[in-house]
């Protein structure tokens, strides 16, 4: 197992113990973006990618200069209103950049259609776990089989360039939540498995010179492994035809909603009908986590 | 030997012979933002669509329209209702299609509210007028009279967007008067190009329209304008309906010194409306009418329409008795008058009719 990308705060001290390390660098505002490569460079970290937080749509987002070809992953809220986020596309579309967007939220599924197709590339995630499969279904269709020229929608472009039928899937890379690939660190150097752990305080290590040691913690191990638990438990999840890429990651809202088993298949499906394509569409490429 | 206005027509039209002509390919689909209306027109083609709840076209419903209409080769679209800018998303359907590589036209009453306006003009300004159309259509403040307030709002928007406006008319009435157009192209700057439509029928409701038999009449009351046409520099454009008997050979020549061929056709014009319905046109709304998933190109959804018109016109081929075995009509310079009008003559002439062409027309009558 290769050494984790650290997702790190724009903090200096911290970056300085975190030497020779990769970093996925958050910051809260795009015009924190130049001050945060400075910090980087002057760390002796090496760069995997900036992150953005914003609390601000993305129509409604001050963007300054940003220097081309750095790798940027920009989460927000929402996209805004189009007729704000149109006086920005020329320059978006010359950047190195994904928009993340959560797909809980009803208007963001029609809002990260809207990217796509004026050629942002972007990523849907979920946040709290509601999730309407039918039109997240709608989405990945229209991910992968438009024929129309449309930038990638992550996951599913990750899914279909990545899925085999004879291993399992892990896609949560895409939006770094994968512990194999990516610790999460907060200002004060504890680290967690994952963003959402990282909010709870449910940190794996206490200071960065713990990770040297990553492969070897028994969380990360438990983690690699975790699927295992739904066999032993004889777990729905292990007997739903969407297994191979979906690991259970829905199962603590299957009770609630069902739905992610059908999409799971028919995820599948598309994979299948996206590679029978005669033509596939090529995306334009861009970096990825 | 001299050659007729008629004979350059041809010349220019017979090469196209075979491709339908009539039934422009480059016919631009007309997409629906809303069903609402602050207007009330007495010729209204549109008020099959109006009544019933307020209906707004969904974003996902617009990307996938511009998805289908950009992998059938489409680079233009045209946006109406109702009245396209009471959607609350207009301008960012605007701004969208834009940046998709559409040329947009938006066919706008051009009553809209200052703060909408004010919009219009801070996101639409730097824009290029031959990527953007607004076709206002313009109803003449003394025969057809509007509410002072409503007058006041067309004139603002006149003033702020004139330069990417159209003017647009519909004629209903005999004694239409056209004079007020050339006044308002010149002290507005609108564009210099005049697109004149002629009010038909629409089964199942009461509105004006001009009679068959009274498009000659029409014609020539247009062509009575002509002086002013010529001095404001202005160019005639006809819309749908116009059969080119009805024009002299004087008329045709006149109306081959503007550019771009004279249409004397009849669409398919293509409307989608929200609901992602698909009709023929506004007067045909309810005549087979299609759902636009049952399609996957522009193409195949045309020749849907071509093949109920051929299959209309192999009974009754066209406004007039004349219309049957005319050589301009089966050259394709003609479409034999508006579609609409021949599918009103099988509620009155003929009584016995295919299943495929009845559709339930015989539901309604042709208003007037």
């Amino acid at each position: 197992m290769e050494f984790p990308v650290i997702v790190s705060p724009d903090n200096e001290d911290l970056l300085e113990k975190l030497t020779g390390r990769r970093v996925a660098l958050r910051v809260g505002r795009w015009d924190r973006i130049a001050a945060g490569l400075e910090m980087v460079r002057k760390s002796g970290c090496s760069l995997f990618c900036i992150i953005v937080e914003s609390d601000r749509p993305v129509a409604d987002i001050d963007f300054g200069d940003c220097p081309a070809g750095v790798p940027l992953a920009l989460m927000a809220p929402s996209t805004g209103r189009f007729r704000s986020l149109a006086r920005h596309l020329d320059m978006l579309r010359t950047l190195n950049l994904r928009v993340y967007l959560p797909w809980d939220s009803a208007e963001n599924l029609p809002g990260l259609r809207i990217l796509s197709s004026v050629g942002i590339n972007c990523c849907a995630y979920s946040e709290t776990g509601l999730t309407d499969w039918e039109a997240l279904a709608d989405l990945a269709t229209y991910a992968l089989l438009e024929r129309a020229p449309h930038a990638a929608i992550e996951p599913f472009a990750y899914i279909a360039s990545n899925y085999n039928p004879s291993e399992y899937l892990h896609w949560g890379r895409v939006m770094f939540d994968d512990p194999t690939c990516f610790a999460h660190s907060d200002e004060a150097g504890r680290v967690a498995l994952s963003r959402s752990e990282l909010a709870r305080g449910c940190f794996v290590a206490r200071s960065p010179r713990e990770i040297s040691a990553w492969p070897e913690l028994p969380e990360v191990r438990d983690r690699k492994l975790s699927w295992k638990r739904f066999f032993a438990e004889n777990h729905p999840c292990a007997s739903c035809p969407g297994w191979k890429i979906c690991l259970g990651k829905f199962s603590a809202g299957l009770a609630q909603n069902g739905g992610c088993a059908t999409f799971f298949e028919e995820m599948i499906d598309l994979v299948h009908r996206y590679r029978a394509m005669p033509a596939p569409r090529r995306e334009v490429e861009i970096w990825r986590p | 030997m001299a050659v007729t206005a008629i004979q350059l027509c041809l010349a220019v039209l017979l090469p196209l012979r075979g491709k339908a002509l009539f039934a422009r390919n480059d016919t631009m689909p007309n997409i629906l933002l809303t069903t609402l209306c602050n207007r009330s027109c007495p010729y209204c083609f549109a008020g099959n669509e109006m009544p019933g709840p307020a209906n707004l076209i969904s974003r996902e419903n617009l990307i996938y329209i511009a998805d289908f209409l950009l992998a059938s080769g489409q680079r233009h679209i045209s946006l109406l209702g109702g009245e396209p800018t009471l959607h609350p998303e207009c301008l960012d359907f605007i701004l969208y299609l834009l940046d998709r590589g559409f040329n947009v036209t938006v066919f706008t009453n051009g009553i809209l509210g200052q703060c909408d306006l004010d919009e219009f003009k801070r996101h639409l300004a730097g824009v290029s007028v031959e990527r953007l159309d607004f076709v206002c259509n313009l109803n003449n403040p003394i025969q057809t009279p509007a509410s002072a307030q409503e007058s006041e709002k067309v004139h603002t928007f006149l003033e702020t967007m004139g330069p990417w406006t159209t003017p647009g008319f519909n004629i209903y009435r005999l004694d239409f008067s056209l004079d007020f157009l050339f006044d308002y192209i010149g002290r507005y700057g609108m564009k210099r190009r005049l697109r004149l439509g002629i009010a038909h029928p629409v089964p199942g409701s009461r509105t004006d329209f001009i009679q068959t038999g009274e498009i000659r009449e029409v014609v020539s009351r247009l062509y009575s304008y002509r002086r002013f046409f010529d001095r404001f520099r202005v160019s005639p454009g006809l819309d749908c309906g116009f059969p080119i008997c009805k024009f002299s050979d004087e008329e045709l020549g006149w109306l081959h010194r503007f550019p771009g061929n004279p249409f004397f056709g009849c669409g398919p014009a293509i409307d989608i409306s929200p609901d992602m319905s698909v009709y023929h046109c506004f007067p045909l709304s309810k005549y087979h009418r299609k759902s636009l998933f049952e399609f996957d190109s522009m193409a195949r959804l045309r020749e849907h329409f071509r093949t109920i018109r051929s299959a209309i016109q192999a009974e009754i081929a066209g406004i007039y008795d004349e219309c049957d075995g005319c050589q301009r009509r089966e050259d394709g310079v003609c479409s034999g008058g508006g579609l609409c009008r021949i599918v009103g003559r099988f509620v009155d002439e003929a009584p016995i009719r295919l299943a495929e062409i009845e559709d339930g027309i015989s539901g309604y009558r042709i208003s007037g």
